[in-house]
């Protein structure tokens, strides 16, 4: 009677431990890893005379600077083309771009003071050599081969909200940071000056809106 | 004969562990095979990935570039999900490592603003 208790005793642990470790399975040996990279946000915001440079160049006075006008000019005229550049510094967003963030949006607000009579096609490129506020127009700055976007004048004054985020990502990542000209590029007309405002003036100063990553 | 019984009672407690870890890895079986398990798997060499992402004017993202890839890792799989502020999925693409970074693509129409974070993975034989 013992012995076959005994046996009992002894099967019922090794059916039990077979049990136990029936489910456990080789998966073979393929590599895995997996991780995640966690992101913030910010907004920054440029506007005025500390924090941005515009002025316009005038191919008629072609030695002439217009860095302290309250209005910057734009238009297509042969021979009296008119082109407005403005820039930002990034360097006063806070807190800090990191170079190894980016722009998620970045839009530029350009205020027309004076609209043409006829909407004009105005072309926004970006600058590729170094300008200041007394250029002219035989010192502006180069420009991108190809242009960051176009946009309408409209006919009314208006804030016009010009998206950069391409460029904008661009110089935080680095790249240099020349800022933009505004050129019109359509057919000479009468009435075709698009006038916007400028740092200097006292209300609708340009804007420079960056929402990024850091 | 008082022990004995105890000893057979000790035994049928431990049966019942031993069947409740067995029943912790059952699985419901459908009309396939079907396999369980664990094991201990390694990474091909990368202790951690950062990535950056390229934009359209739009604000759409582009691409994804990882950087941290092992060397070790050129032919396996590379995951990125695009998670939200809520640690949701945006959109997921995938490519196969060819160097030390990685550019990700297909994402869709995702907004960078609403991307939060990535998720990788990296898979291989």
């Amino acid at each position: 009677m013992k012995k076959i208790l005994l046996l009992g005793v002894v099967a019922t642990i090794a059916i039990g431990t077979a049990t136990g470790f029936a489910a456990t399975l080789s998966v073979g040996s393929n590599h895995l890893w997996a991780g995640t990279q966690s992101l913030t946000k910010a907004t920054c915001t440029l506007t005025g005379t500390t924090q941005s440079v515009d002025t316009y160049v005038n191919q008629a006075s072609a030695n002439t600077s217009y860095g302290t006008t309250t209005t910057m000019l734009v238009q297509p005229n042969s021979g009296s083309e008119k082109r407005a550049l403005i820039t930002f510094d990034l360097s006063k967003c806070s807190p800090t771009i990191p170079t190894t963030g980016g722009a998620d949006t970045a839009t530029l607000a350009l205020h027309v003071t004076s609209a043409p009579t006829r909407s004009r096609t105005l072309t926004l490129w970006r600058a590729t050599s170094s300008w200041s506020s007394t250029s002219t127009w035989n010192t502006q700055p180069s420009l991108a081969s190809s242009s960051t976007t176009t946009f309408a004048s409209g006919t009314t004054a208006s804030t016009i909200n010009v998206p950069v985020t391409v460029d904008a990502d661009d110089i935080i990542k680095g790249s240099t940071n020349y800022g933009w000209v505004v050129t019109d590029e359509g057919s000479t007309a009468a009435g075709d000056t698009t006038t916007f405002a400028t740092s200097n003036s006292t209300t609708n100063k340009p804007v420079l809106t960056i929402n990024y990553e850091k | 004969m008082k022990a004995l019984s105890k000893t057979f009672g000790f035994a049928l407690a431990v049966t019942a562990v031993f069947a409740a870890f067995a029943a912790a890895a059952t699985l419901a079986l459908g009309s396939t095979s079907l396999s369980a398990g664990n094991a201990a798997v390694s990474s091909c060499g990368i202790s951690s990935l950062t990535a950056t992402r390229d934009v359209d004017n739009s604000g759409n993202v582009l691409q994804v570039n990882v950087s941290g890839v092992a060397a070790s890792c050129t032919g396996e799989t590379l995951s990125v999900t695009l998670k939200s502020s809520t640690g949701s999925s945006l959109g997921s693409a995938s490519t196969t490592i060819s160097g030390t970074t990685a550019t990700v693509t297909g994402f869709g129409s995702v907004s960078a603003t609403n991307v939060y974070g990535y998720a990788f993975a990296v898979e291989g034989a």
